[in-house]
This record gives structure tokens, C-alpha cells and sequence, in this order.
């Protein structure tokens, strides 16, 4: 007896690691053959893959650049996704909350005011934003059951054509740019680098403190938490599943509008159409990767994000200095995301 | 008549977890005939036939066709051997027409369906029996009675020379009853045997040659149609054969003379809840349950006390009439605020309802007590510290077996489960629970438990509305007994008046 209870206590835990460690390889087996096959050097493309991020300064000030938008947009859809429904709108609800935090800066620029008041301004005018856009999807399905998949798809186009909208609207265009890209927002309503690290950094760190509260400790997140393990039961005692539907979408969009903002306002510092890309592909397919790689458990998402940062980092390094194509890493990614599924269901089905 | 045996299954036990649901069962079939397959829910009717059709494996016992003993792995065996079961729900696939639903399967060898040729013959086969339905509608849009001839056609197709229908009555009307019975009598003239499960007593009576009656898993008897009636089978349903207690499987809890409160705890006044399909609602049920009671409710599954049980914690699903608890209307309150009233509750499916399986015994204690004072701190946060103790207590008072309340539920056993279920409703002192079968496939020991606590509530004056499966159980433990049938209160007995026949025969509806 005494045997069998260690066995229990260890056993949920090397099994997840070797869940991780199994899938990696597997999935980088598989790259290593594509680019033996391409006719380029296995290790050097997995070592510059893997440790681009650490060689240098620039390459590990990249890879924060990239996880924080990716924590973003991997709660979004993360929080949904704990009570079984896919935000594949983290995207949109990014690229809402960006736009409305730079419509709000720009309308405000002749003001002047000071930072303190416009960057929390920018912020919130993100949040909401975000939270609203996503709240339509989480409405829907509340009232009218509409699955939130073919929602949030659909916004995702209307976020898009939003942000070409405002950035070519004559009121904010930047006239000497061809693309449709907006004049630059106030200095004070930016956020500079320190260190070569974005500042939103902080942010970021606050929202996985504000989730991790949010889920574990709150009574909110124990209802959300309650939902997810069993519907009925949940209902049954009292608790509101049309209501916990809303939260979790508005919650969601919130996070992802709050990215959105924090990238305009760190790094690009004007509305730029098709901004919340990485290596030429968004961030919400990455964080929905993301969240799948830690089976929408919200208290591993930091650093699967950072993970995923790496590579995607490599990615592009393997791109510049040996010309392999970054489609190969995303074809990796999503290997790891389909051997950890797969694997993952093989342990757990064995009744 | 022909009284060579068609199917045998001899010393036949299956056990669920710590369940007996049936106890080394010896049942026979003559070609031919129409056996009824009488008794309550959960008596081991639809296991033992599941068995047969190859859904369960019996852990002992044989199984003989044609005097010839075979194995039944699946379905896929049991349909070789010439065994049909029309199920109580439809298994027709609903975009899919009669005809292609018949053949669903059936030409394993070929690449296409032969259908303008096969609908023929599906017509011919049907007309055969009286049945009429048309082959080319997606079945979706046929009514319950046409799916299922579709599906006795669908088993005479497949080869069956025994048919079994599990509860084929639960959506038929009268005259599709009756034309079902003419076809299944056209049937067995063809030389096919018919074994037909059901809870109905008049229906046995109409229908069948003979009749075996379970009960706990285990055979009451077989009787002749010249031996049934409605007398010689609510004993055998309802009584044991001979009354002895050790063999009966029924916990020893005497209930203690107390004094009853002088106002009633809960008022139920002329509720209304709307029928559906699947239910025939509640009609004009009136009743009061005092402190220092235990009211016990009996009826036939599927007779509404679903939703008399809903009723009492979701009042909003009420069409009319009122509940009130001390003296207030509860009317259109949600759950939470019920409960905060002095209510608690414990559902019919204690894991589909009753718990969050990968939540941790804490987390579950907490559920129904999360909106209360007590576990919140700054009315956000969650207090889960005193979540801990109060689950501790739990886990000691009600004896849960398990190392530590961060643990998650679903690794204990169903008993362990259905305490922490039970002590969560106790976490407050309350005036008011409802119940609803909470001893349901547990083992001896833990239902007297469970039982032992329900009397202490009682005596501490609490109030207990208790609806059950069990009419057994029901008659050791309440000081009333109301009965309910198709969705009406027909009758409360007191303790001294309780009666097993009489009261079995209303929960049928006699």
C-alpha cells in the first residue's frame, strides 16, 4: 500500500515532464529530418534554434519583446478554454484593444497631458476594449448559444478591418507613409525601454500576478474553476453558467486589449496595420499553441509563453543567418502542440 | 405451445464497484413466447438483458442458446447469434432514412448499399407486421412509436430470432401500445421469441405469456399467464419472498419518537411544473414537511420527482404555485439564495451533480457554501483556511476514508464520495434538506450510515424531504410517505398506515 501511494505522488509528476520532454523530441526528430532533407546542417540549425535566445543580449531582449504580447493572448484564450470554450478572437480583442488605446491618444494629444494621466488612460481605454470586443462573443453564446469559435473568427475579420479603418482615416493617417499607418502617439502616452527590456514588462508580471489571484484565490475564479470540472454539478449548486460564460470572455478579452495597448504603446508607438505578428504570423494562433501546450492550466502559461518565445526567436535566426524558412519552425511548434495532445491522451485513457 | 428453451443464462452475477446488481440469476426462455421482465428500477432488469445483448460481461455465469452455451463479447456477437434489443432511447442515427438505418451495417462484404432493392424487402417485412412507416424521411422528423418499429424492423432484418425490448412502452400512447402488442404477437406466431422489460404490471398482464419478476438482482419467480395477477406480482415486486431480515440487505435504524415542530418548515402549495417529453412535470402537488420529519417520497423513476427535487432548490422552474420555507416564499429565488435560507441539498446523480471530480475534497465541501459569510474574506476572496478545517471536520465526522482533504474526489470510492456529498449539506446547522437517493448503490454499512445521520437531523429538529427509489428504505425511515405518479401526489400515508402493497400499487399507478 505504502508502495502504491509513492508511486501516486510521484507519478503525475514525471509523467507531465515526460509528456513535455517525449513531444519535444519527437517534434524536433521530425525537424531534424526536413532540414537534413533540405540539405542544411541538423546541428547547427538546432543550436542556433535553441540558444539564439541566450547567446546574446539582443537575442533574449527579443524573446521578452515576444512573450509578452504571447502571455497576452494565451490568457485569452486560456481563461475561456477553463470552462471549455475556444477564444480563437485573442487576435482581434489584441488588435482592438491597441486601436482604441491609439484613437484615445491621438484624439488626446493636443491636450497635453501629462503621463500619469494618459498611459493609465491608454491602458484602460485597452482593457475595455479588449474585454467588450470578446464580451460579444461570450453574450452570444450565453443568450443564444452561438459557438464562440465561429464568433470570435468572424471578429477577429471585423478587428482587422477596424484597424485599417482607423489607419487611414484621414483624422489620424500618417500622410507620408504608403502603408496605412498612423502619426505618431504623444510621447507621454508611450512607455520606454529599460535596458533594451520594454517596460511592459511590469505589466505583464502584474497580470500573471492578477490571474494567478483571480483562479486560486478569488471566489470569481472559483466559480470559473468550479464550471470547468463539471457543469451540472456547478449548476446545481447555484452557481450561473451564463454569467461565468460572460466573465470568462470579458476577463479574456480584457488581457488581450491590455497586450494590444502595451504594444502599441512600447513598441510601435503609432497604429500600424498588421501589428500583433511575430515572424510574419500572429499572435493569437501562437497563444492558442501556447495554452494548448499547458492544457489551459492559466499557472503554467508565463513560461510556456517564454518557451515558445525562444523558438519563435530562432526561428527567425535560422531564417537570417542559414536560410531556412521560419515555416519549418511553426511546423515544429505544431508538432510539439499535436505530440504533447497525443500523448498526453495515451496516459490519461486507461481505465 | 413449443416448450423447447430458446436462451438459458444460468448462475448469472454482476457487480458494479461495491454493488450486487445481480446475484447468480438463473433465467430461461421458451421459443416463442412473450416474456415479461418485471420490476422497480435498479431491480437488475436492463443489466441482465445488457448481458445477453453483449453491452456488459458478467463476471460468473453462462450463457446457453439452443441448448448450446456460447460467449457474448459485444453486440457484434449477440446480433450473430440471431439476439435483437431495441433500447429504451432511440439508437437510430437521425439524418438517416428507415431504410439506411436498417441496412446500417448489414452488408459487410460490399462496397455499396443495394438500397431500392433491400427497401423492398424492408417494406414487405414490415407490412408483415402491421407496421406502416414511411422509408424515405430522415427519421429525425418521425415521431418516438414510428422509431421504434423502425427498430424492430432493424433487428428482424439483422436476423433476430429473439427480440428484447427494454421498456418499449416509456413514449408510446395507449393505441400505439396496443398495436405494438398486436404486431409482437403476429412476431412470436413467426416462431420468434420476445422478452419485454418493463415496470408496468398491467402491461405484463396484456402482453405476456409468462412473467419473472427481479428484484434486487435477484429472481422472485416466474409465473404463468394463468398465475398473474396484479396481486400475486406487486408482492413479488415489492415483498421479499419470505421475510427474512438478514437476507433482505436493509439496514437496522430504529427511528426515535420525537416531537414534531407545531409549524411546518417547508409549505408546498399547488406547484405546477411544466411536462416535457422526457417528463410529466408536477400537477397541483400540495404537501408540508415539519421539523423533527422525515417525509419520504416514493415513486416510480420518471414520474416527476426529478423535478419536485429541482423544484425545491430552483423554484424559478416553477410554472405556478409556492413554495415557502419558515414562513417565506421562495418563489423565483436562485439556488444560493434558497440555501441560504436554512435549505440544502444532495442530487439524484452524485457524480454527474453532486461533485467536481478533479476538484479537491475541499473544493468540493465549498460547493453551494462559496456566496456564504464564513468562507469569504472582503466578500472576494475565498477563505481557504476555513474551507480546510470545515472539509477536515467533514472527512471526521462522516468517516471519509481518504489521506488528506487536497485530494481529488474522484479517487474515492462511491461511498466516500456520497458522504463528503452528505456532510457538505451539514457544513451549516440547516432546518431544511432535500434528498434525493442518496443511498443508491452503496453498500450496506454506508447506507445505515447515512441513515443514522438523516435521524440525527431529524431529531435535532431539522425538517428532511426525502425522495427515493427504495420503497424498502423508505418504509424503515420516514414518519410519512407521499407517493407520486405521473407528476401527482396520490396519496400520503402515515407511518402507522404504511402498507408495501398499497402503497406500491399507487406508485404504478393502480
Amino acid at each position: 500500500m505504502a508502495e502504491k501511494k509513492d508511486k501516486k505522488v510521484l507519478g503525475p509528476f514525471l509523467r507531465n515532464i515526460s509528456v513535455y520532454l517525449i513531444a519535444i523530441l519527437l517534434a524536433f526528430a521530425v525537424f531534424s529530418v526536413l532540414v537534413a532533407l533540405m540539405g542544411f546542417d541538423i546541428f547547427r540549425a538546432l543550436r542556433t534554434l535553441t540558444t539564439t535566445s541566450f547567446k546574446s543580449a539582443f537575442g533574449f531582449q527579443e524573446t521578452i519583446k515576444k512573450t509578452i504580447p504571447l502571455i497576452f493572448t494565451t490568457y485569452a484564450f486560456t481563461i475561456p478554454f477553463m470552462i471549455k470554450f475556444f477564444n480563437i478572437g485573442g487576435w482581434g480583442q489584441m488588435l482592438m484593444g491597441g486601436t482604441v488605446a491609439t484613437v484615445v491618444g491621438l484624439s488626446l494629444a493636443p491636450l497635453n497631458l501629462p503621463a500619469v494621466v494618459l498611459v493609465p488612460l491608454l491602458l484602460i481605454s485597452g482593457i475595455l476594449a479588449g474585454g467588450l470586443f470578446a464580451l460579444i462573443a461570450g453574450y452570444l453564446k450565453a443568450k443564444y448559444d452561438i459557438n464562440p469559435i465561429i464568433s470570435t473568427i468572424m471578429l477577429n475579420f471585423v478587428a482587422a478591418l477596424f484597424v485599417n479603418f482607423i489607419a487611414t482615416a484621414p483624422r489620424f493617417k500618417d500622410p507620408l507613409e504608403g502603408h496605412p499607418i498612423t502619426i505618431p502617439l504623444p510621447k507621454s502616452a508611450t512607455l520606454p525601454f529599460i535596458g533594451g527590456i520594454p517596460s511592459s514588462i511590469i505589466f505583464a508580471i502584474l497580470a500573471i500576478i492578477f490571474v494567478y489571484i483571480l483562479i486560486k484565490k478569488t471566489r470569481l475564479g472559483y466559480e470559473i474553476t468550479a464550471v470547468g470540472y463539471n457543469l451540472f454539478a456547478a449548476q446545481t449548486y447555484g452557481i450561473n453558467f451564463a454569467k461565468t460564460i460572460m466573465v470568462t470572455f470579458l476577463i479574456g478579452g480584457s488581457l488581450a486589449g491590455l497586450g494590444g495597448a502595451l504594444e502599441i504603446m512600447t513598441i510601435h508607438g503609432k497604429l500600424i496595420e498588421g501589428f500583433a505578428k511575430t515572424s510574419g504570423a500572429q499572435y493569437g494562433i501562437f497563444g492558442i499553441l501556447t495554452s494548448l501546450i499547458v492544457a489551459g492550466d492559466p499557472i503554467g502559461v508565463p513560461i510556456a509563453a517564454f518557451l515558445m518565445s525562444v523558438l519563435l526567436v530562432g526561428a527567425d535566426a535560422l531564417q537570417r543567418t542559414m536560410q531556412i524558412p521560419v515555416e519549418l519552425v511553426f511546423l515544429s511548434q505544431a508538432l510539439i502542440v499535436l505530440f504533447i495532445v497525443v500523448i498526453r491522451k495515451k496516459f490519461s485513457v486507461r481505465r | 405451445m413449443n416448450k423447447e428453451i430458446f436462451v438459458e443464462l444460468r448462475n448469472v452475477r454482476k457487480v458494479f464497484g461495491e454493488v450486487v446488481a445481480l446475484h447468480d440469476v438463473n433465467f430461461s426462455v421458451r421459443k416463442g413466447e412473450i416474456r415479461g421482465l418485471l420490476g422497480e428500477n435498479g431491480a437488475g432488469k436492463s443489466t441482465l438483458m445488457n448481458i445477453l445483448y453483449g453491452l456488459y460481461r458478467p463476471d460468473k455465469g453462462q450463457i446457453f442458446i439452443e441448448g448450446k452455451e456460447v460467449k457474448i463479447r459485444s453486440p457484434f456477437d449477440s446480433i450473430k447469434l440471431g439476439i435483437g434489443m431495441v433500447h429504451q432511447v432511440s439508437t437510430l442515427v437521425p439524418e438517416f432514412t428507415a431504410v439506411e438505418n436498417i441496412m446500417l451495417g448489414t452488408p459487410e462484404d460490399k462496397l455499396t448499399l443495394p438500397l431500392k432493392k433491400e427497401s423492398k424487402r424492408i417494406k414487405k417485412m414490415a407490412e408483415d407486421l402491421g407496421f406502416e412507416f414511411p422509408l424515405n424521411v430522415k427519421v429525425r422528423e418521425l415521431p418516438a412509436g414510428v422509431k421504434q418499429k423502425i427498430e424492430i424492423v432493424r433487428a428482424l432484418y439483422r436476423g433476430a430470432k429473439l427480440l428484447i425490448l427494454d421498456e418499449p412502452t416509456t413514449s408510446l400512447v395507449e393505441a400505439e401500445f396496443q398495436q405494438l402488442l398486436k404486431s409482437l404477437k403476429m412476431l412470436v406466431k413467426k416462431g420468434v421469441t420476445v422478452i419485454f422489460i418493463t415496470h408496468k404490471i398491467r402491461e405484463v398482464m396484456d402482453a405476456c405469456d409468462s412473467v419473472t419478476v427481479l428484484r434486487r438482482g435477484k429472481v422472485q419467480g416466474t409465473l404463468e399467464r394463468e398465475k398473474m395477477s396484479k396481486e400475486s406480482l406487486v408482492k413479488l415486486m415489492f415483498m421479499e419472498k419470505e421475510i427474512k431480515v438478514n437476507e433482505s440487505a436493509l439496514p437496522k435504524v430504529e427511528l426515535p419518537e420525537i416531537e414534531k415542530s407545531k409549524e411546518p418548515v417547508c409549505v408546498v402549495k399547488n406547484i405546477e411544473v411544466e411536462a416535457s417529453e422526457k417528463t410529466p412535470g408536477l400537477k397541483n402537488v400540495s404537501f408540508e414537511v415539519y421539523g423533527g420529519e422525515i417525509f419520504g417520497v416514493a415513486s416510480v423513476s420518471g414520474n416527476g420527482e426529478k423535478e419536485l427535487a429541482e423544484a425545491m432548490i430552483k423554484p424559478s422552474i416553477l410554472k405556478s404555485g409556492d413554495i415557502i420555507i419558515n414562513g417565506e416564499s421562495v418563489n423565483g429565488l436562485p439556488t444560493l439564495k434558497v440555501f441560504s435560507k436554512g435549505v440544502f441539498y444532495t442530487p439524484e446523480d452524485r457524480i454527474k451533480e453532486g461533485i467536481l471530480p478533479d476538484g479537491s475534497i475541499k473544493e468540493n465541501v465549498l460547493l453551494g457554501h462559496h456566496a456564504e459569510e464564513r468562507f469569504l474574506k472582503r466578500n472576494v476572496f475565498i477563505d481557504w483556511e476555513e474551507v480546510k478545517k470545515v472539509s477536515e471536520r467533514v472527512v471526521k465526522d462522516y468517516n471519509v476514508f481518504t489521506p488528506n482533504v487536497e485530494i481529488a474526489i474522484r479517487k474515492l470510492s462511491g461511498g466516500n464520495i456520497q458522504k463528503v456529498i452528505i456532510g457538505r449539506a451539514f457544513v451549516n446547522p440547516i432546518d431544511f434538506l432535500v434528498t434525493h437517493n442518496p443511498t443508491s448503490g452503496l453498500d450496506i454499512s454506508t447506507v445505515e450510515f447515512i441513515f443514522e445521520k438523516l435521524v440525527e437531523i431529524r431529531s435535532k429538529g431539522g425538517a428532511i424531504l426525502w425522495i427515493n427509489e427504495d420503497l424498502d428504505e423508505l418504509m424503515i425511515l420516514s414518519d410519512r410517505i407521499g407517493v407520486i405518479h405521473k407528476g401527482e401526489l396520490k396519496g400520503i400515508f402515515n407511518r402507522d398506515e404504511f402498507d408495501k402493497y398499497k402503497i406500491g400499487l399507487l406508485m404504478i399507478g393502480g
